[in-house]
């Protein structure tokens, strides 16, 4: 009899357990402000509450936040929902193209956009979006590495060090696919999304040789294993290396020679949005320096917004990790979409190295 | 005549329907419908952005056979055996412990199997991964002992992909293990012994074919469950040894290609069917599957 009950409450917790994955990440609210609302679909962990509610404030137009982690999962969102649903989303470079491409995007009025001076103008025009026509740069990051000194004596300085034999089982790479091929491909002298099959049959020959070397791929937290030493390199995003850089003092970053992989998440207004102006309005608010500064402070990813870094003072500003120097967003690529026979060979050489 | 067929349709049909008709719904829309969608979405074709189209084809199939993904169900068939196999080797004294004592006990033990249900898998392999991490408590009770020189490398390997796999899927061995030897008539171990049947040999030849239907039933929910949690693998495995849920996770987020996720699914849900026909063949009941 008592363990019958005990049965059914197991099943129950059980359900409640599922139930409750199944619910995050979805979590809006509809109340509306004096000014309207809008809705903004944006990365986790990525825009202060502080900040948010400042905007509520100042301009009585109340946010919806919903938030997303990968940029498929936001794109088969906005694809499912009814046009209108948001009025803001934060799509990556690559994404940006991608949607607007398929006319997913609104077109962007920068001259509307008061503070658009504060974004230095290597971070305006970008390949992914010439003339900034459909997206407004918002944080980004690169695929820097990072060496322990204390392990690691020799000097790293590319990303095809990784590749010397001598490092077995010693690197945590990120658990994503176009930066690990990305960064074989730039090793090579080649584009991150070359299409070319005789590059594409070197880069795999190259990728396979990093296999005994990787101990781990982690895209979550792979600043863990470099703060606990069990790993002694690493290439990973620059933030992840600022926070390990900030635990172990010899921990230091390092930039490729070949030229980092770059990305940029950017605002951008999905086809149909039924606010534009309350979303134009934000996202000026977000381009306001002192406004970005409170985000920095929470999130030190690469910043394009000059104006901010400045007021973080000279400690932030000479953090390599916190904030990559000019020449490297220079020397650096955004990735580019893949035609689906270029993605099938990714896809392959990917999983030979995993299996 | 006709009276008849009124009056049976008040006393059988109309319960019959208002009783068993939401659950018929239920499955049919949360169960039937969605793997109905999966199939169709497997034969389907992506166009240059990478959008799903129906459009027929078998190419999806066809990449099935990819000898990379060919290794990867391998593995991940062989991990899923270790699992189940390192379940039973465990979870048949435990649940026999418990099914057997009469010590007040015996709610607390069943209990210790169902507490972990409480908190989010995923959070209890996070906990796995910083208790035998490098500088996690295992480790530095190891080397404070002069047990190790140095931490020893528990993490990111087939090992451990296969310990979290144990972890997270052990409670689903234990319960029908459990349900079956609780069912086990004593009085036939009685006549076992009574017939000059040693302990050994009663155990062999009585205790395990009574029970093997928890056997079974348990094997089955470790197996299924243990081809798929990709989670596990990545985050005690490193990413370095993936199973099949890696790969139908990566075609539904990196690799955009929704048909072929589709299509692996398809492998999967084959597998789990392939399986529990075996089962149903052996003689086990399907009643103790739906624990």
């Amino acid at each position: 009899m008592k363990l019958k009950q005990l049965l059914s409450l197991f099943t129950a917790c059980t359900l409640l357990a599922a139930s409750a994955l199944t619910l995050t990440g979805c979590g809006s609210s509809s109340s509306s402000g004096e000014n309207g609302v809008i809705n903004i679909y944006t990365w986790t962990e990525y825009i202060p509450d502080s900040v948010i509610k400042d905007f509520e404030k100042e301009t009585g137009i109340k946010v919806n936040m919903s938030t997303f982690s990968s940029n498929e999962d936001m794109l088969a969102k906005v694809k499912s929902e009814e046009e209108g649903a948001f009025d803001i989303i934060q799509p990556s470079d690559y994404m940006i193209e991608q949607m607007a491409s398929q006319g997913m995007l609104e077109k962007i009025d920068t001259s509307k956009l008061t503070n658009l001076s504060n974004i230095d103008a290597q971070y305006l025009n970008p390949s992914y979006d010439p003339g900034n026509q459909y997206s407004v740069p918002y944080l980004g990051g690169v695929e820097a590495m990072a060496v322990n000194t204390a392990m690691i004596s020799d000097e790293i300085v590319s990303y095809s060090d990784l590749f010397d034999p001598k490092y077995t089982n010693q690197i945590v790479l990120l658990d994503d696919f176009r930066a690990v091929i990305g960064m074989t491909a730039r090793s090579l002298g080649y584009s991150m999304s070359t299409s070319d099959p005789a590059e594409l049959d070197e880069i795999k020959a190259k990728l396979l040789s990093l296999k005994p070397n990787v101990k781990l791929y982690d895209s979550d937290s792979p600043k863990s294993a470099l703060i606990s030493g069990e790993c002694s390199l690493a290439s990973v995003w620059s933030a992840e290396v600022a926070l390990a850089m900030d635990e172990v003092s010899t921990i230091k970053v390092v930039y490729p020679e070949e030229g980092a992989y770059l990305f940029m998440d950017n605002w951008a207004i999905p086809k149909g949005a039924k606010n534009v102006d309350g979303a134009m309005q934000f996202i000026d608010y977000m381009l306001d320096a002192e406004h970005m500064s409170k985000v920095l402070e929470e999130f030190p990813y690469l910043c394009p917004n000059g104006a901010a870094i400045k007021l973080m003072g000279s400690d932030y500003a000479a953090n390599q990790a916190k904030n990559p120097p000019a020449e490297v967003i220079e020397k650096g690529e955004y990735i580019k979409n893949l035609d689906n026979d270029t993605l099938a060979v990714y896809d392959q050489m990917w999983t030979e190295l995993k299996k | 005549m006709a009276k008849m067929t009124k009056h049976r349709l008040r006393s059988n049909t109309l319960p019959a329907v208002t009783m068993v008709g939401p659950v018929t719904l239920w499955l049919a829309f949360f169960v039937a419908i969605p793997l109905l969608y999966v199939l169709v979405m497997s034969f389907c074709s992506l166009d240059s952005g990478y959008n799903v189209v129906f459009e027929f084809t078998l190419a999806n199939y066809k990449r099935l056979f990819d000898p990379n993904y060919v290794q990867i169900y391998m593995t991940s068939i062989l991990v899923a055996f270790l699992t189940t196999v390192i379940c039973i080797l465990i979870g048949y004294p435990f649940s026999f412990l418990i099914a057997r004592t009469t010590s007040k006990y015996k709610a607390l033990l069943y209990m210790l199997v169902i507490i972990p249900f409480w908190t989010n898998s995923l959070i209890r392999i996070y906990g796995w991964r910083s208790f035998l991490g490098a500088n996690g408590p295992l480790n530095n009770f190891l080397t404070s002992a002069h047990l190790a020189d140095h931490p020893i490398q528990f993490l990111f390997n087939r090992g451990a992909t296969v310990l979290g796999m144990v972890y997270c899927l052990f409670p689903f061995m234990v319960l029908p293990l459990y349900t079956s030897i609780e069912k086990l008539d004593k009085n036939l171990l009685e006549a076992s012994a009574d017939l000059g049947a040693r302990k050994t040999s009663t155990f062999l030849r009585v205790i395990i074919p009574l029970t093997m239907s928890g056997i079974f039933s348990g094997s089955i929910m470790v197996f299924i469950p243990s081809l798929g949690y990709f989670f596990v693998a990545d985050i005690l495995g490193g990413g370095n040894s993936d199973v099949i849920g890696n790969l139908i996770e990566r075609q539904f987020q990196s690799g955009n290609n929704w048909p072929l996720g589709a299509a692996l699914s398809i492998i999967l849900i084959l597998i789990t069917l392939l399986l529990v026909k075996f089962y149903q063949k052996l003689g086990g009941d399907m009643d103790s599957l739906g624990v």
